[in-house]
């Protein structure tokens, strides 16, 4: 059974057109959702059919950016900035939707209760008519009502004969049989206000009510039948508008966040490729490849240039190693060499010889001792280890201590140790590593500053670079002829005219390591320019940079 | 003293185990860490000498565990790796000396024997010693020989006064630089002895009698001894 509405107030009891017959065969267009299922539109909207289509017009929008191999689509899935991307975008959709919770709430909830409200004042005003005046008065008012054409739907049966009495519903809605005395919605059919719609200028519309049994007397035999509804048609369809518009939303957010997720995730996954791809070849033996730099600033580049510092680091430390190596070959190999062959000639000696021979052994192993500590000293130092934690030092306490150590020692070689310390800012730096270069500018003076009288070490800030300090060890002896300056401080090197005296020919070069790893600059100068020959003197100036 | 030597090169081995019971020491060898482990939890000894590294447990780890079960028996590294991070990492574990290879015996005897005097007079806190006529007081920084009083500058009143804690003991010039100057490096030159002779003007050459002597090829020593 379904029911029509006569625009035009038909006669009570006229029959149900043949249209109702293909009315009833659809399924009601919308059932009004309990407020407290009032999440869940969104998800049911799903199943409606427009919201299909829409499903499967947008969905596939949605996929292509994942296209391409399927290796590569599947590294891009499992990057973590698409990680990242994908919770985000599930942030957003849950809040999309607590959003459209919220303003159905507001808006729809808060009408559909008015509607409900509106009903029962309208029964109840019927019943209080039904009560005082009778059933004439109440088809009266009913007629009446019916009469308006505000949107109230209103109907007056007799029962049990069946009988309409009143009302601008051809029937009662088939919907109204399964809902008690509760508020139920029914679909009905209405001629359209506009006539022009030509032959079939009948809508469906939607409609809420709730029927209420009147009495005269608890057991009285007959009673009617009172239905009050309102048209809610225009709130229906915008509420089925509000849904798929936030639905779409919702849709359009996630596929948003996956491009851009994707997108991101690509252009990382490009970058760290590079870095891959790098390393890869350094593991392959080029240890000279670096990471291309995008010059983008961002903090992946401040990665790859973190990563290019340490690999120039691996190199140097494995071309000082490589050096090491070839270094230790070349000078130990000698010593080597003497020895065994002095050895072998004592074995055929008297006593006197052999003693003779052990006595010189002794003495150059306790020179390759020395050699190898420094070698391996400086190969220490210049791959940053054994500096020790590196804080702030006073590089005047530490002269003074040098001073004081050295100064008996100096004044029996027949040198005055001569400390001039300014008030100078400390710097960061080792006191054993820095201790240890003073010492070797010391004993390397004491050594080889032939015929001098005088060492001077001298701490102060530096006049000619701002914010550095420097430290200048001076002596009055030959010093170092300005082309052969660059060669003393590599490892090894002892001038033709020092081969006589003892030592490993590292000094210089363990104070130069000492000097890197501190980032100071090494200078040797002559101590005094103007004089004779044999009087200019060495002058090595370290400048460290003030903290 | 009962020494354990644990230390996987053999020969090194067995020339430190000779020096020491030439020195009147006696002397047990493990050949690695495990062993060495093993013998020093059975064993009652006044010092170990442990080498870095070695096959089945290095060194730190070796001792880290003695330390852990309660074992404070003096122990000294003797390491290939001689700079200042690893000797740390050396008394990190719990090591009360270190040296570095190679090294001359003297300067290992001198050492372990420290380290088990260091034992034998636990927390005995004492602010006077005594050699013979001279006598230092650490509180008061006063030097007397024969009951007069010597000035001695401050750092040469240190090295009087690490002397005169190990005395009876030979003492060696890097122990000097180490403890006196707390610096850890091998001087060229003979700045140590320079300042040991300096302090010798001051406190022996007025005597008949030297208590600062010179041991060939190895130190020094303060003692009483003819």
């Amino acid at each position: 059974m379904t029911t029509q509405l006569d625009a035009s107030e038909r006669p009570i009891g006229a029959e149900s057109r043949k249209l109702s017959k293909r009315a009833s065969a659809r399924p009601p267009l919308w059932k009004f959702p309990p407020s407290k299922k009032a999440g869940a539109p969104a998800k049911k909207s799903g199943v409606r059919p427009a919201l299909k289509g829409l499903d499967k017009k947008d969905a596939p929008g949605a996929k292509p950016a994942a296209g391409g191999a399927r290796g590569s689509a599947l590294r891009l899935l499992r990057t973590s900035s698409f990680r990242f991307a994908m919770a985000y975008v599930v942030v957003f959709a849950i809040a999309v939707g607590v959003l459209g919770v919220y303003i159905y709430n507001a808006t729809f909830g808060v009408a559909s209760r008015q509607t409900d409200a509106l009903i029962n004042q309208e029964i109840e005003v019927l019943a209080d008519v039904f009560a005082k005046d009778g059933a004439a008065t109440l088809r009266r008012v009913v007629r009446d009502r019916a009469a308006w054409r505000d949107g109230g739907i209103y109907m007056l049966i007799a029962a049990p004969s069946g009988a309409v009495l009143a009302g601008n519903l051809s029937a009662l809605p088939v919907e109204s049989l399964s809902a008690d005395d509760d508020f139920f919605n029914f679909s009905f059919e209405r001629q359209r206000a506009d006539p022009s719609g030509g032959a079939d200028n009948i809508e469906t519309r939607l409609g809420r009510g709730k029927i209420k049994r009147f009495r005269a007397s608890p057991d009285a035999q007959t009673f009617f039948l009172v239905f009050v509804g309102r048209d809610v048609t225009d709130r229906e369809r915008l509420l089925e508008r509000t849904q798929r518009l936030i639905f779409r939303l919702a849709l359009a957010t996630v596929a948003v966040g996956l491009v851009i997720g994707l997108g991101f995730s690509r252009s990382l996954l490009r970058q760290v490729d590079a870095v891959n791809r790098t390393a890869r070849a350094i593991r392959g033996g080029d240890l000279s490849k670096r990471i291309a730099l995008t010059g983008a600033g961002d903090e992946l580049e401040d990665l790859a240039v973190n990563l290019n510092s340490m690999l120039d680091q691996i190199e140097r430390l494995m071309t000082g190693m490589r050096e090491v190596s070839d270094n230790i070959a070349h000078d130990l190999r000698s010593p080597l060499t003497r020895i065994k062959a002095r050895l072998s000639a004592a074995m055929k000696g008297d006593d006197r010889e052999k003693e003779e021979a052990l006595r010189l052994t002794l003495d150059e192993t306790e020179s390759m001792i020395a050699t190898f500590n420094a070698l391996l000293s400086i190969a220490r130092i210049e791959s940053g280890e054994g500096a020790g934690a590196m804080e702030a030092v006073d590089l005047v306490a530490i002269a003074q201590e040098m001073t004081e150590l050295y100064e008996p020692a100096a004044q029996e070689a027949g040198f005055e140790l001569v400390l001039d310390a300014a008030p100078s800012p400390p710097v960061k730096g080792s006191r054993a590593l820095i201790s240890q270069a003073i010492a070797n500018l010391f004993d390397n003076a004491l050594k080889y500053a032939v015929g001098g009288s005088k060492i001077e070490i001298r701490v102060r800030p530096s006049a000619t670079a701002k914010n550095a300090v420097e430290l200048e060890v001076a002596d009055n002896g030959p010093g170092v002829p300005a082309e052969d300056r660059e060669h003393v401080l590599q490892r090894f090197v002892r001038l033709e005219t020092s081969r006589t005296t003892s030592g490993s020919g590292l000094g210089l070069s363990l104070v130069a390591a000492i000097a890197r790893a501190h980032r100071a600059s090494l200078t040797l100068d002559d101590a005094h320019p103007g004089a004779d020959a044999a009087a200019r003197g060495l002058l090595v100036t370290i400048r460290f940079p003030a903290l | 003293m009962r020494i354990l030597v644990i230390e996987d090169d053999a020969e090194a081995a067995a020339y430190v185990a000779k020096g020491l019971r030439e020195a009147g020491h006696v002397v047990d060898h493990a050949v690695d860490g495990q062993a060495g482990l093993n013998m020093a939890s059975a064993g009652d000894y006044d010092a170990y000498i442990i080498d870095r590294m070695l096959p089945k447990l290095d060194g730190v780890s070796l001792l880290t565990r003695r330390r852990e079960a309660g074992d404070e028996t003096p122990a000294l590294f003797l390491s290939a790796l001689g700079e200042v991070d690893d000797r740390v990492t050396g008394f990190k574990a719990g090591g009360d000396d270190y040296l570095v290879k190679p090294y001359a015996f003297s300067e290992l005897l001198a050492r372990v024997e420290a380290l088990g005097r260091r034992r034998a007079a636990p927390a005995n806190v004492t602010t006077r010693y005594a050699v013979g006529d001279l006598e230092i007081d650490v509180i008061t920084r006063t030097v007397r020989r024969a009951g007069k009083k010597i000035d001695l500058q401050p750092r040469e009143f240190r090295l009087l006064e690490y002397l005169m804690r190990h005395a009876g003991q030979v003492v060696t010039r890097t122990m000097l630089l180490e403890n006196v100057w707390e610096y850890h490096f091998d001087p060229q030159t003979n700045v140590i002895d320079v300042h040991i002779s300096r302090l010798r003007s001051k406190i022996d050459k007025d005597f008949e009698r030297p208590l600062l002597k010179t041991v060939r090829g190895a130190g020094y020593t303060i003692d009483d001894a003819a």
